[in-house]
């Protein structure tokens, strides 16, 4: 049993499809003896240079582990399908069971459309403010009723001594 | 040496930190100028050329 890491890169045309693949690729990782401990969708991405003319690629992570020998009849496999732009197995000592930093990556910029959203809330948020200023005023009223009996209460004093 | 801070792990996946060492025009900056322990350099350049590979980095600013 050899630890490896895979990445797929699939072509983007057909990226609805990566469940799909998911599905084949694993039955065909099981009937290889490979076992999947971890998967990542990372999802479609900009590649830095173009590859077989598509400038976006759909990147899959996998860390699987299984039978060196039984790799080279997945790889002859994957070689030939057309939906794959680029795969790519390593052998790794450790499989490390964090979230890679290309997945983080992608969340955050699906985020990004979200936290534009809690800006603009944020923006609108001054406006309800400005309706809402009447309240410190009451507040300044009532801390001047209080400073008054607080006067009063002093003038008591005088008026004892 | 404060400009370039290298994590304890890291792979070809953590484009940000290999984009710190590679020149405007791709190519990798020498451990000389970056200060770069040896065995740091070297793991760097693989896992440099693994991301290349991905096309995660590019290779040349040349790419079309």
């Amino acid at each position: 049993m050899k630890k490896y890491e895979a990445v797929i890169i699939l072509n983007p045309n057909l990226s609805s499809k990566a469940d799909d693949f998911i599905k084949d690729f694993k039955k065909l990782l099981e009937a290889n003896t490979f076992n999947i401990v971890k998967q990542e969708d990372v999802g479609r991405r900009q590649l830095s240079y173009s590859i077989n003319n598509h400038n976006k690629g759909h990147y899959l992570l996998f860390n699987i582990e299984g039978d060196p020998s039984k790799l080279i009849e997945i790889e002859n496999k994957i070689k030939y399908n057309e939906s794959i732009i680029r795969h790519l197995f390593i052998s790794v000592k450790i499989h490390s069971g964090e979230d890679s930093q290309l997945l983080l990556d992608s969340k955050n910029k699906k985020n990004e459309p979200e936290e534009v959203v809690e800006k603009l809330e944020k923006v609108k948020q001054p406006e309800e403010n400005k309706n809402e200023k009447p309240q410190p005023e009451e507040d300044l009223q009532s801390e001047v009723s209080d400073t008054k009996d607080e006067d009063n209460s002093e003038e008591k004093d005088d008026k004892d001594e | 040496m404060s400009k370039y801070e290298l994590p304890k792990n890291f792979g070809y996946k953590d484009v940000n930190i290999l984009k710190q060492f590679i020149t405007e025009t791709g190519k990798i900056i020498p451990a000389r100028v970056t200060g770069v322990t040896a065995s740091n350099q070297r793991r760097l350049t693989k896992n440099i050329k693994i991301a290349r590979f991905l096309a995660l980095i590019p290779y040349t600013d040349m790419h079309k």
